[in-house]
């Protein structure tokens, strides 16, 4: 081993030691910025924040340096890691490639399904996404009504199970569609089935949503016959894997999330919530704008999918997605942002603080807008106690940036999870190192 | 069609034969014994109020009716004592009314075979054979039953005795037959609504040529697919006419001396109506393509009629005067939704349809047009006259609806020597209504007369109650009840009915051109103290003034307000803390485009057309100029190894298609190359058509231009030494321009190996190509790309959406450039356009570009790419006005599009659309609570065929993608 490639292969090491959460002693670290931005407090500046053992110790203008290894972070800006919820990554690897998508799984009710241990950990998008700051993500399992659990994943680790932040982040409802298909006076192609009277769509709707109701309410009946067998008396219900991942979700320990886009999706959801004391949290959430009242009233969490959506309406303003989030918030709701879950966005979930970004240039305070893919998210998720913003005792999962990081020239310069830094570099940056290498053609052709 | 016969010989052949024919016609008259025989043929009609024609009354007058003609008719008129005498007082008597649009129903619409004829052949297919290859003479389409132009409705009429009955029931003595498939239909003909032989009914064979710009019936798969190439194949199959004859012709002066030309049976029908004789009825389908059928009629050389989309409120200012339409009484009708909230469902734009339904056609009379009315389309052919009555309400002066159903269409026929009138000498066709008025709905039709011979309902029951009606001598009104409890209910009826008819003749629904258009046009305007980002050499320049004369920059710099060379003083406005961009030039888009952005049939579909689908009325120019977007590369899919034509344009929202052309932008064509071309993500059953492969997509391609040499070479060698013409063709025309250095390559692309085939393909045949689309490996070959002189424009992040872009980088970009390469970022979707300006940061994020030359990604390196950069994409001095004004640096996240300016016009300025959507809302809500209000007076729909409702919900073509983002291999049509 030469000199030159020897403390690259040491910080890789390091890297190593520190993702498998191996309790090799490291020492405490002080980082330097020009703003630290605490998302709960006000920004500090310059500040320091100081590690131990991946979690942070001390922040302010100054903390203590003794025995600690000094970054310093010349001129440069120090955020909480970015939280991505509500995507395809992970389970995503090439959109248009059949063989590289785990997103969609058969069947209606399927609530035993679990995205965490799908989450390819080597998947190339990972990094990618990474490299702009994001720390953590949630792969949301799709397809049917109720399709199962998703996990909350980190961007590090050398195994699904190293990775996985939270395995049971919330149950995923796909909130059946209220769109009616309106007869038309135009002849189809004959293929196509003879179109349904609006009635009888309107019975099919009520009859979807009282099928969804019954399956929570078996699932509490089964959740009530497990409690009473344990209890004694009863003889315990057949174990039914369905039913036994449901258990958390009955008692409340795993929150619900409904992907409700349409205007009457996202009202037929909330009444159904408020009946059953539910609490839930609303995904996709095209049209919450226009009922950001009732979601603020009924202090219902959003995770708004459709900044970068056209106006589904058309008597509604060019920038009326631009200004939802901050409707929503002004409103009462707890909004996170979500560049999609479909397998296309995957690829793209770098871009979530540009979602931040257009929400603050359209009004949203640039603070609140950081808390959208910050603490929003981490207390959506329920790991508030440790993620989404940097004060002391929660993980030392921060990056640090060149720049405001909700402004597209900035760049990611550095960044550490639980205490350790990671590598930023990815496929891309990989490419790009190959081929603006390439030596430059000779002129004859 | 018509028979033209020439010669004396012949013409005594043909009265030798028509002596036969009246001669055995009398024979048969004569039915032997048993039958009833026929009735005299002398009428005599007296007494009742006679409307010779529109505009004129005799009351009474009287009608002599021999031999199926109107022998005479007057106040005073001689009655010939063999003449039946009919008393008709109370009653109405109109010439007979023409049925404009009768579909051939059912089985008996025109099919391929089932007349014998054969579909046409090579242009049906779109391209010529593939070069080189003998004997492959039917490509794809050419057994396409939707190209039947010499079908003949007439050949294939059978009159169906309770269809008729239906139709005179609402006072119709003739209707106008038409083939209801297809694209060249065939021709129409002209009958009478009697129940004898289709030869007695048929009083005209052939009418019109009918055209339709109709994609439901087509097959993704067979040319053409989308519209623009259904209008590509119209213009074709025309020129392919021309040709047909101007090679007959060649043929007839030189039978001795070259080869014979096939006969053509489809070709040859078309002749008539290039020579103007037999006109074309165009079925657009749409506002806009209204429009295009007729610039395209003029392009050919056709006569054109029209049927009405009923939408042509949308651009009243596209009609023009004294053309002439059909128009459908077929009106939106109300649904009736399960549930209250299920109205959001429903947008301001159908709305509106539904509101202004029924002023259409006296909308189409102020602008000049001629009506002929039909009752197709409606789902229950009885709403007619219901409906008519709201047309008339809505301004449609009676005297024009009476035209419209008389005089306009024996006209628009040929048939005015026959019909639409009562005058001596015409057939003896009438329409009589029992009471005053043809337009009170109440006014029942008692009888009509087909050629001489009176057609009436079987009798009814005598109604109870007319016993008493017929003592106390009043009229038999339904409004008339006797008993007092009816009287309170019919009273709180009539209420109501009059509640909704008040509702019915108001029209809400604003003019949609009303939200559009230019906000301010001062003639100069003056910029002051503003941060510029010119993007020419000098830079960024701070607290400087922006002056513009005329829709050009005049000066620009701390200076121009010294000025005082332009005419009249300029608008000043304080720029004060304004950042003033060129406007952005977004290189690739498919954002304003009626139909399908891919004719996705073909590997070459050269000929198909973008500016013939330009889509002038979606609501994405707004949002795209509230990006600070001026113009727009419009592009073909890239479902084709070679695609369509190209179109760019400037977003002066609320001009036409014609007026947002940019007319300066040399034309270009979309190529493409990789995985869509080859179909990878067609599914497993598309597998056969050439090519599948990358070598293929090259094979192809190299085909194309070798095939455009030669057909370069016939035309070369045609003008410099005459013989028979070489027939036009439009794909291998398009190539042929390419070679010929006229027209510009745009080429979707990903992979090295792709981008370097096509550099050196096309530099063997001397052509540079004028951008690479996408090309996300550019960075691999950058060097290639910048010695071989093409841009490159892509995406600056995208990647990973299929395999041929797993290597994309976000570097692309700014590591092209840096190698010579003019690189733009575009958006190739309509949601992304609206913030390319933070597209363009990211090259100054991932690629350390600077700003000022990140920003020409988005503005003068698209303008260089399309050829458009002496116009616009920097602002300097003699450019277009185009600019657009910005909270902060166009590169901050943060900022936001003030104002966008086009050609010196303000097109879009924030707090406007503010206020713009406000009022849409506003319309929406009062619009809705009208459709409401109707919907409980009348009970909801009624519809019977289709479902309640059933046409409420037809979006239009000009608004079916709206909120939709298309990308390059959108089927959808």
């Amino acid at each position: 081993m030469n000199m030159k490639t020897l403390p690259i292969a040491l910080l890789g090491l390091g890297c190593l030691a520190s993702s498998q959460g191996l309790a090799a002693p490291s020492p405490d670290v002080v980082l330097q910025a020009r703003v630290v931005h605490t998302v709960t407090g006000q920004d500090i500046s310059p500040g320091e924040v100081r590690f131990s053992d991946g979690l942070i110790t001390a922040i302010g203008t100054t903390v203590d340096h003794s025995g600690a290894q000094m970054v310093a972070l010349t001129n440069q800006h120090l955020y909480p890691g970015l939280i991505a919820l509500d995507t395809g990554m992970g389970l995503t690897e090439i959109s248009g490639v059949r063989a590289t998508l785990d997103l969609t799984e058969v069947g209606d009710y399927t609530p035993e399904v679990e995205s965490w241990l799908a989450a390819n950990p080597d998947s190339e998008l990972i990094p990618v996404a990474r490299a702009n700051g994001i720390v953590c993500f949630e792969p949301v399992p799709q397809g049917g009504t109720v399709s199962g659990l998703s996990g909350l994943i980190s961007v590090e680790g050398w195994t699904t199970e190293q990775r996985a932040i939270k395995k049971a982040m919330a149950l995923h409802i796909f909130w059946p569609s209220m769109d009616l298909s309106p007869p038309s006076s135009q002849p189809g192609a004959p293929s196509q089935p003879p179109p349904r009277s609006l009635e009888d769509q309107a019975r099919e709707r009520r009859t979807k949503i009282r099928e969804l109701d019954d399956f929570f309410e078996e699932a509490r009946a089964y959740a009530k016959a497990r409690t009473a067998a344990a209890s004694g008396g009863t003889s315990p219900p057949a174990l039914i894997p369905a039913w036994e991942a449901m258990l958390p979700v009955v008692t409340g320990e795993v929150p619900v999330m409904i992907h409700a886009n349409e205007l009457r999706q996202i009202q037929t959801a909330v009444a159904w919530a408020r009946e059953r004391k539910m609490k839930i949290i609303i995904a996709g959430g095209r049209d919450a704008g226009l009922v950001a009242d009732l979601l603020g009233t009924n202090r219902i969490p959003v995770i708004f999918e459709h900044v970068f959506t056209q106006p589904q309406k058309d008597t509604l303003a060019y920038d009326f997605l631009f200004r939802t989030p901050e409707l929503l918030r002004k409103a009462g709701t707890i909004c996170a942002l979500s560049i999609g879950a479909d397998s296309f966005n995957a690829a793209l979930t770098r871009n979530l603080p540009y979602a931040a970004a257009q929400c603050a240039a359209f009004g949203c305070p640039r603070e609140e807008a950081l808390r959208m893919i910050t603490l929003n998210p981490a207390e959506i998720a329920g790991v508030a106690n440790h993620l989404g913003s940097l004060s002391t005792g929660k993980d030392a999962t921060v990056f640090s940036a060149d720049g405001d990081i909700l402004d597209a020239r900035t760049n990611v310069k550095r960044m550490w999870i639980r205490g350790a830094e990671v590598t930023l570099s990815d496929r891309q940056t990989r490419l790009y190192d190959r081929y603006r290498n390439r030596p430059k053609t000779a002129q004859a052709k | 069609m018509t028979q033209r016969c020439s010669g004396a010989p012949r013409r005594a052949v043909w009265f030798f034969l028509a002596a036969i024919a009246s001669h055995a016609c009398f024979g048969a008259d004569l039915l032997p014994p048993g039958n009833r025989p026929a009735a005299p043929e002398t009428h005599a009609l007296t007494g009742g109020r006679v409307i010779p024609k529109p505009g004129e009354c005799l009351d009474p007058g009287i009608i002599i009716i021999r031999d199926g003609r109107i022998q005479a008719v007057g106040p005073n008129t001689a009655i010939p004592p063999d003449a039946r005498v009919w008393d008709m007082t109370g009653k109405t008597i109109y010439a007979g009314f023409i049925e404009s649009y009768w579909p051939l129903g059912g089985s008996n619409a025109p099919t391929p075979n089932g007349d014998g004829v054969e579909p046409i052949s090579a242009w049906t297919a779109g391209v010529a054979p593939f070069h080189g290859v003998e004997g492959k003479e039917t490509s794809p389409g050419r057994d396409d039953p939707r190209f039947m132009p010499q079908g003949r409705a007439a050949t294939l009429y059978v009159p169906r005795p309770k269809q008729n009955a239906g139709l005179r029931e609402l006072g119709f003595t003739a209707a106008l037959v038409v083939p209801a498939r297809g694209i060249l239909r065939g021709s129409s003909t002209l009958v009478n609504l009697s129940d004898g032989s289709a030869g007695d009914a048929i009083l005209r064979p052939d009418v019109f040529q009918h055209v339709a710009f109709d994609v439901r019936t087509a097959e993704s798969r067979s040319y053409p697919s989308s519209l623009m190439g259904v209008i590509a194949s119209i213009r074709q199959a025309f020129f392919d006419a021309n040709h047909y004859m101007a090679d007959q012709a060649d043929y007839g002066r030189n039978p001795t001396s070259r080869k014979r030309p096939p006969y053509d049976a489809a070709l040859d029908a078309l002749r008539p109506c290039l020579q103007k004789q037999l006109p074309v009825l165009f079925e657009p389908g749409s506002a806009l393509m209204v429009w295009r059928a007729g610039q395209m009629a003029a392009e050919i050389g056709l006569n054109p009629v029209y049927l009405s989309s009923g939408q042509e409120w949308r651009r009243p200012d596209l009609l023009t005067r004294d053309s002439s339409f059909i128009v459908p009484v077929n009106y939106p009708e109300l649904p009736k939704l399960p549930e209250d909230e299920d109205w959001t469902q429903v947008s301001l734009d159908q709305l509106r349809a539904w509101d202004w339904a029924a002023e259409n056609p006296a909308l189409l009379r102020s602008n000049g047009c001629q009506i002929a009315l039909s009752t197709s389309g409606l789902s229950n052919r009885k709403a007619f006259r219901k409906n008519l009555k709201i047309a008339i309400a809505r301004g449609l002066p009676e005297k024009d609806a009476l035209a419209a159903l008389t005089t306009v269409p024996a006209r628009l026929f040929g048939a005015e020597s026959q019909l639409g009138t009562i005058e001596p000498g015409k057939l003896a066709n009438l329409t009589v209504v029992a009471g005053t008025n043809y337009f009170d709905p109440e006014n029942k039709i008692s009888e009509v007369w087909i050629d001489g011979r009176i057609l009436r309902e079987p009798p009814q029951a005598p109604k109870a109650r007319s016993s008493t009606d017929v003592a106390s001598g009043t009229p038999d009104s339904p409004d008339a009840k006797t008993n007092s409890t009816a009287t309170a209910q019919g009273e709180k009826k009539k209420q109501g009915v009059k509640e909704l008819q008040e509702l019915q003749r108001t029209r809400i629904a604003r003019i949609p051109l009303e939200d559009r258009g230019p906000l301010a046009q001062p003639g100069s305007i003056l910029i002051e103290n503003a941060t510029l980002w010119t993007c020419a050499e000098t830079g960024r320049v701070e607290r400087a003034d922006l002056l513009v004369v005329d829709g050009r920059i005049a000066a620009i710099g701390p200076k121009a307000r010294e000025r005082s060379d332009y005419p009249g003083p300029p608008l000043v406005v304080d720029g004060k803390g304004w950042h003033v961009t060129p406007g952005l030039i977004d290189a690739h888009s498919h954002t304003a485009i009626l139909g399908a952005v891919n004719e996705m049939s073909l590997p070459c579909t050269a000929m198909v057309r973008i500016q013939d689908v330009v889509n002038s009325e979606t609501d994405n120019l707004h949002q795209q100029l509230a990006g600070g977007v001026t113009a727009v590369n419009l592009l073909h899919g890239s479902a084709n190894c070679i695609g369509g034509q190209n179109c760019v344009i400037k977003l002066r929202d609320g001009a036409n298609p014609a007026g947002l052309i940019f007319q300066d932008a040399p034309p270009g064509i979309k190529f493409a190359l990789g995985e869509n071309p080859k179909q990878s993500g067609a599914g497993d059953r598309h597998t056969t058509r050439f090519p599948q492969t990358r070598m293929g997509v090259a094979t192809l391609i190299a085909n194309r231009f070798t095939a455009a040499k030669q057909y370069l070479a016939d035309w070369a060698k045609f003008k410099a030494s005459g013989g028979p013409p070489p027939r036009r063709d439009l794909e291998l025309e398009a190539i042929g321009e390419i070679i010929e250095g006229h027209r510009w390559i745009h080429c979707h692309s990903y992979r090295q190996d792709e981008i370097l085939m096509l550099i050196r393909l096309m530099e063997s045949f001397n052509v540079r190509v004028g951008t690479f689309q996408h090309v996300l490996e550019g960075y691999k070959v950058a060097d290639e790309i910048a010695r071989h002189g093409a841009g490159a424009s892509g995406f600056s992040d995208w990647w990973a959406y299929k395999f041929e872009v797993y290597d994309a980088i976000p570097q692309n970009g700014s590591l092209m450039r840096e190698r010579g390469v003019t690189v733009s970022f575009n958006s190739d979707s309509s949601e992304l356009a609206r913030r390319l300006y933070v597209e363009a940061a990211k090259a100054v994020k991932y690629g350390g570009t600077s700003e000022m030359d990140a920003l020409k990604f988005v503005t003068l390196n698209p303008a260089k790419q399309l050829r458009i950069d002496s116009r616009v994409g920097s602002l300097e001095t003699g450019k277009d006005a185009d600019f657009a004004i910005w909270s902060g640096s166009p590169l901050d996240s943060g900022s936001v599009c003030l104002q966008t300016w086009v050609d010196g016009k303000k097109y879009f300025d924030r707090a406007a659309a503010a206020e713009r959507a406000a009022h849409l809302d506003a319309e929406r809500q009062a619009l809705l609570a009208k459709a409401r209000k109707c919907e409980s007076l009348a009970g909801g729909g009624s519809g019977q065929d289709s479902p309640p409702g059933a046409n409420f919900f037809d979006i239009q073509l000009e608004k079916q993608f709206e909120g939709r983002d298309r990308h390059c291999l959108e089927e959808e049509r």
